[in-house]
């Protein structure tokens, strides 16, 4: 016997079962948009691994925007430099999944709704802790959801000084844990519900032959349903029609070329106009100006490159006492240009999931910096730029991303000299490498030994 | 085993999953914690839960339910091919892509083309509508289309395609006795027999105690 109270209950409204009228909600309904968040939120979190997996953290403080992560960080490894497609297809594929799981995500809420409001709301210390699981994953994946949403707009309204990191990064560790849970109770009742009929019947079903579920023992299931305005296989098709029109409208950011047109509400879905005659140029995520680097203090006759060394020991502290950085040469932009230039094709992408086609750099092999500093196998490289302050005014790059070949202190690009806002005089472009840490007005290299 | 079901409401498998969910979930938390902005993380995470279920949703099923009972009482001639999905959907997609674009629509990232991309963002708004419209106009064009054709299909014994659409009004159309085995047949489901509290003859499954 059902509890009397689920449609008798004292309280009004929501509280009592009789409330919820559709005809279609139901385990069935539900367990589709299970599986497909199921199946998308795996690959978000993994792909968020990546990415920060990508930024190298355990190779230097710099490099980390969690420093507290501890047993979090267990998996890290060191980012490799191919294929050079892979970072931009990880961030393309986190930020565009991610943006296309809101109308799923929002579509399964609207599907459990009637088990918010269940009554009376506590049945055992089993129930209250489902029911404070639910919190982290509700909660957690809005939160994560907005936080990723607002990053990519650059529009910073977050808790926490808004630093996006940080709370991105430990969010979905809050979310992970309450999804786990969730799946590990769920996934039987998914099955049993999925298996129940044929999604080929349920696409043949129209809305005159569109009936409600059985009732189940879970209250899904509307006692007194209404009519059907939907069958449940348009509900699907609403469903998916949302996320692939949010798909449609975004996705071209990443992939580039004609397709950035189609990108009409993404971030990067315009088109840049060069300053100096490339049109269209390719994206940039931090103006000369963002970064308070003027063209006085980037001049071809003011700037130069300095190239130090540094002993690093084991723990990556410098040794106790001693002067660790070690001036080995200054170079102007006449002195870089006179030296080896090599041509290679690599994208921009950055964090935000936006990328760039492959656009053909010019430069010196950092490799060749390294060895011309006397060290030619360096442990890391340290980058510094002329930008004042932020996070990414430094990086380190790892050995592995210091000797590729395709690795290159750029100076020209697509033929003609770096923009200010590409990075003049000299930027950093490495394959795989997230957009921030191709450090643009790089001021000097340090390789460490 | 069973004093520890009664106790709990669950197996003892149910609470080793959540100890070690909970556990993960406590770790990172406490991370999240250190940063020191426990309040506004509070307020997000609750505000995300409450934004949805006690805001998001009600006025969307209000706004649903409005229209819908707004268009049955006026006179209109309403056609009686279901006509609520070629507004909902435009409509739905319409306020999704809002929902995620907003910041970029209103015009609120203050930084956005100066700091860091170059690019203006006066052009959201006017691509929103106008998507937002050509949403509209494929609808309008695929009811006309369905009108076209359902006009064309209608069976005799169900009047003239364009009627006053006061059929969803019955009465007690899904409160006849044998209702659920109707149901679970037109799902290739069997029912079992009719009895007072139709969830009586579900296999029983324990709720948690």
């Amino acid at each position: 016997m059902r509890p009397k109270s689920r449609t008798d209950g004292p309280l009004p409204g929501p509280f009592r079962e009789s409330f919820w009228r559709s005809p279609i909600r139901g385990p069935w309904l539900t367990s589709v948009f299970g599986l497909v968040l199921l199946i998308g939120i795996p690959i978000m979190f993994a792909t968020g691994l990546f990415s920060y997996a990508a930024y190298n953290p355990n190779l230097a403080a710099v490099n980390d925007e969690t420093p507290n992560k501890g047993l979090l960080g267990f998996y890290l490894f060191s980012w490799p430099t191919h294929p050079i497609w892979l970072y931009r297809l990880n961030q393309g594929t986190h930020v565009t999944l991610g943006l296309m799981l809101v109308p799923i995500v929002l579509f399964k809420l609207w599907s459990v709704l009637p088990k918010l409001f269940e009554w009376p709301p506590l049945h055992s210390l089993a129930h209250l802790l489902e029911r404070i699981s639910l919190v982290a994953v509700v909660g957690g994946i809005i939160f994560e959801l907005a936080t990723g949403i607002l990053n990519i707009q650059t529009y910073y309204k977050f808790p926490q000084g808004g630093n996006f990191y940080t709370l991105h990064f430990y969010g979905a560790w809050v979310f992970i844990g309450g999804f786990v849970m969730h799946v590990a109770l769920k996934f039987p009742a998914m099955v049993r519900a999925l298996s129940g009929h044929s999604m080929i019947d349920v696409l043949r079903t129209n809305l005159a032959k569109t009936r409600p579920e059985p009732l189940d023992p879970g209250g899904l299931v509307a006692l007194q349903p209404d009519p059907p305005t939907i069958s449940r296989r348009g509900m699907l098709a609403f469903a998916g029609g949302a996320s692939a029109l949010v798909g449609l409208l975004v996705v071209g950011q990443s992939v580039g070329g004609v397709l950035r047109k189609t990108a009409l509400l993404a971030p990067h879905g315009q088109e840049m106009t060069g300053v100096n005659g490339a049109s269209p140029d390719f994206q940039v995520n931090m103006t000369a100006e963002g970064a308070g680097v003027t063209a006085a203090d980037a001049h071809a006759s003011a700037w130069t490159l300095t190239l130090n060394t540094e002993v690093i020991t084991g723990t990556g502290m410098p040794p106790e006492g001693t002067d660790t950085v070690n001036k080995v040469a200054t170079l102007t932009r006449a002195d870089l240009l006179k030296l080896e230039q090599h041509t290679v094709s690599l994208p921009i992408a950055c964090v935000e999931g936006w990328s760039t086609e492959n656009q053909t750099w010019t430069g010196v092999r950092l490799a060749d910096l390294a060895k011309m500093a006397g060290v030619p196998e360096p442990s890391s490289m340290l980058t510094r730029s002329l930008q004042k302050g932020g996070a990414f005014s430094r990086a380190v790059m790892s050995q592995a991303q210091t000797t590729d070949p395709n690795s290159l202190l750029a100076l020209r690009v697509n033929g003609a000299d770096l923009t200010l806002d590409h990075g003049y005089p000299a930027r950093v472009i490495v394959p795989d490498a997230p957009g921030v840490h191709n450090t643009k007005w790089v001021s000097s290299l340090t390789f460490r030994r | 085993m069973r004093w520890f079901s009664r106790l709990y409401g669950s197996n003892p498998l149910h609470l080793l999953v959540t100890i070690a969910c909970f556990a993960i979930a406590g770790y990172a938390a406490n991370k999240l914690a250190a940063g020191g902005d426990v309040k506004g993380i509070l307020i997000w995470l609750v505000g995300a839960v409450v934004g949805h279920d006690l805001i998001l949703f009600p006025l969307y099923a209000l706004a649903d339910r409005s229209i819908m009972t707004v268009f049955r009482r006026r006179p209109p001639t309403l056609p009686a091919v279901p006509w609520i999905n070629y507004l909902r959907v435009p409509v739905v997609f319409s306020a999704i892509l809002l929902l995620i674009w907003f910041p970029l629509i209103f015009r609120l990232p203050t930084t956005f083309q100066a700091d860091h991309t170059t690019l203006p963002t006066n052009v959201y708004m006017g691509r929103w509508l106008a998507v937002t419209g050509a949403l509209f106009l494929l609808s309008a064009l695929a009811f006309a289309v369905r009108l076209a054709v359902g006009g064309g299909r209608r069976s005799p014994d169900r009047g003239p395609a364009l009627v006053r659409s006061d059929r969803y009004e019955r009465p007690g159309q899904y409160e006849r006795p044998g209702q659920y085995e109707d149901m679970a047949s037109g799902l290739g489901l069997t029912g079992g027999a009719p009895t007072a509290d139709p969830r009586e003859r579900l296999p029983r499954v324990e709720r948690p105690q």
